[in-house]
């Protein structure tokens, strides 16, 4: 399919916090309660649709041991989303959130908008970090937030979503320099010739590997 | 609308328009007991408010429906071939590992020193280890270069078990405990409740207090799983103790990134040489190798392959050291050379890091054997030694 634009997300935070779940429940729409752990980094993709143009999510779902951080940091390189999660039945992961964040900042460029997201709304029993908190800290450090859960889907939705129209307003602010793809940010093959027969074999192309 | 036609036909069979001839007539009435085959239909004459078929189009029919029953006829005999011939390979197969085992066993195992490097061993070898001397030949091939000794292991356990850990430790064991039931999940052996749930935990846990400097590191548990499937309790942990110690794993497992990035760069050498078009290709589309081969080296395959393909490289990888790290991974690229040509960016990348369930070991080897690890003259150490003497990325 073609698209007008392409935006690099990064999904980073603790082990185990379920990076690796939305992922899933936000491009194949299921969840898999035991998921195998992440080496390295893993990659997603799936296409949405803002303001009526088509835009292709290009996903990285990174590993979350501290111990892979030097690694992780090469890949914020050219993203323009982040999606910074933590557990709200683990508290020790929110407590991490300011040193991910200092690592996003540091190695993003400044205008990558980052989602902060508590994942697994679905334990309310087992909460340890209350709603509040998360939104307080987000005021506190200009993020957007949600919290979601990969189980039941809840916000999954909306929390790629979101952010992909906070970096579409930026965009139409010409805040991004969208000719610099080092912003995270491609122009499509539907952007200079949209519904031509040309842009629509373009995109067959693009979809060879099928899965969006 | 034939079809309907024809089933309410059906029922009164026979009792229908005259046939033509009597053969026909006959077959009709084989195919009253199946009135809803498509074939009937060609035969059917047609419905009564039609007019009759020409004897040469009936005629015709007949014929087009003989071949389709001489067809279905060959199909089915060529598929019992095929199944014979598969059952027959399969016995061969059956054959070949039972009596490499005797070999192993009888052969090669009493006199491992003098013959672990002559030709045929190494080329019984390179077949793939029979599953049951497996451990015993990974355990000797990796030997024992820290002189750990089994009760090490266990003063090792006990310091856990005491809990005389450091804090430092214990978050290691949490995300131990996190990560084992996320090791080999679709086998739930190492599930909470499994049965080697808690030894994969106590290996662990020993390797922690054994290397504190290296601690726990996500994929480990990939490796120690392998091993506890194929050794007996100690001696998994000595093999993994030793495996660890080796130059490519301590420099992955402690992820030294600049280390790393230079064995990327000695495999790109051999990826260019080996595979160009396709190593254009990655260029082109900004596919750097960290972004599989991380996932590849740091679980020694156990995670991308299937278990026992992986198990087939582990055996050459214990033969050929790291070398053979590499040379697989070319060989996973050299085999779906075509498919990742014809893929942009995202699409590649998703395919080598969730690799196809179905891919099968001979057809990987043949490739892995058609990538050989020469750059003009120049060996896989050589290349990878010059890159780590450069100082700097």
């Amino acid at each position: 399919m073609a698209y007008a634009y392409l935006f690099k997300y990064i999904i980073i935070g603790d082990t185990g916090v379920g990076k690796s779940c939305l992922l899933l429940q936000f491009t194949d729409k299921r969840f898999q309660p035991v998921h195998d752990l992440t080496i390295g980094v893993e990659f997603g993709a799936r296409m949405i649709t803002i303001d009526g143009k088509q835009i292709k999510l290009q996903i990285w779902d990174t590993a979350g041991q501290e111990s892979f951080r030097s690694i992780t940091r090469s890949y914020y390189r050219g993203a323009a989303g982040a999606l910074l999660v933590y557990d709200i039945t683990r508290r020790d992961t929110f407590n991490h959130l300011t040193t991910w964040l200092e690592d996003a900042r540091q190695h993003s460029n400044s205008n990558m908008v980052i989602m902060l997201i508590g994942n697994k709304s679905d334990l309310e029993s087992r909460r340890e970090v209350k709603k509040e908190e998360g939104e307080a800290f987000a005021r506190e450090h200009g993020l957007i937030f949600m919290e979601t859960s990969a189980k039941t889907a809840s916000n999954v939705e909306e929390a790629f979503i979101n952010t992909a129209k906070e970096i579409y307003e930026k965009i139409q602010e010409g805040v991004f320099d969208i000719n610099n793809e080092a912003n995270g940010i491609k122009i499509g093959p539907q952007h200079a010739t949209t519904n031509s027969t040309l842009s629509g074999s373009q995109g067959g192309q693009q979809a060879g590997g099928g899965c969006c | 609308m034939y079809l309907q036609e024809y089933e309410a036909r059906a029922g009164k069979a026979g009792s229908g328009g005259t046939s033509p001839t009597q053969p026909q007539h006959g077959r009709r009435k084989n195919l009253d007991f199946e009135p809803l085959s498509t074939t009937a239909l060609i035969l059917e004459d047609r419905p009564s408010n039609l007019p009759a078929k020409p004897v040469e189009e009936a005629q015709r029919h007949r014929q087009e429906y003989d071949e389709m029953v001489a067809e279905a006829k060959k199909r089915e005999l060529k598929e019992a071939q095929r199944k014979r011939k598969e059952m027959k390979e399969r016995f061969k197969q059956e054959d070949s590992i039972a009596n490499a085992m005797v070999v192993w066993n009888h052969d090669i195992l009493p006199n491992w020193d003098n013959m672990r490097n002559t030709r045929r061993v190494r080329e019984l070898w390179w077949q793939g280890l029979p599953p049951n001397v497996r451990g015993k030949v990974w355990s000797l091939a990796i030997g024992n270069e820290l002189n750990i000794t089994p009760g090490m292991y266990v003063i090792c356990l006990c310091f856990i078990l005491d809990g005389a850990s450091l804090a430092d430790r214990e978050s290691s064991l949490d995300l131990i405990k996190l990560d084992i039931s996320r090791t080999f999940p679709p086998l739930f052996i190492f599930q909470k409740g499994g049965p080697y749930h808690d030894l994969l935990h106590s290996v662990l846990g020993a390797y922690t207090c054994y290397r504190p400097d290296v601690g726990y590191v996500q994929g480990m548990s990939f490796i120690a799983a392998v091993l506890i499937l194929n050794l007996e309790e100690a001696d998994a942990f000595i093999a993994f103790a030793n495996l660890l110690n080796k130059p490519c794993q301590l420099a992955f497992f402690r992820v030294d990134h600049d280390l790393m990035l230079k064995y990327f760069a000695a495999f790109e050498v051999f990826f260019e040489e080996n595979l160009p078009r396709l190593f254009n290709h990655f260029q082109i589309s900004n596919l750097t190798p960290d972004l599989y081969l991380i996932d590849w080296i740091f679980t020694l395959y156990s995670k991308s392959l299937p278990l026992d393909v992986a198990c087939r490289v582990w055996d050459v990888f214990c033969r050929d050291g790291e070398e053979f790290l590499f040379r697989t991974g070319l060989g996973i690229l050299r085999l779906y050379e075509d498919v990742l040509l014809q893929m942009d960016f995202i699409h590649s990348a998703q395919f080598l890091t969730r690799l196809p369930e179905d891919i099968d070991s001979d057809r990987l080897f043949a490739c892995i054997v058609a990538m050989p690890m020469l750059n003009g003259n120049k060996k896989w150490s050589q290349v990878s030694s010059s890159k780590h003497k450069k100082t700097g990325k």
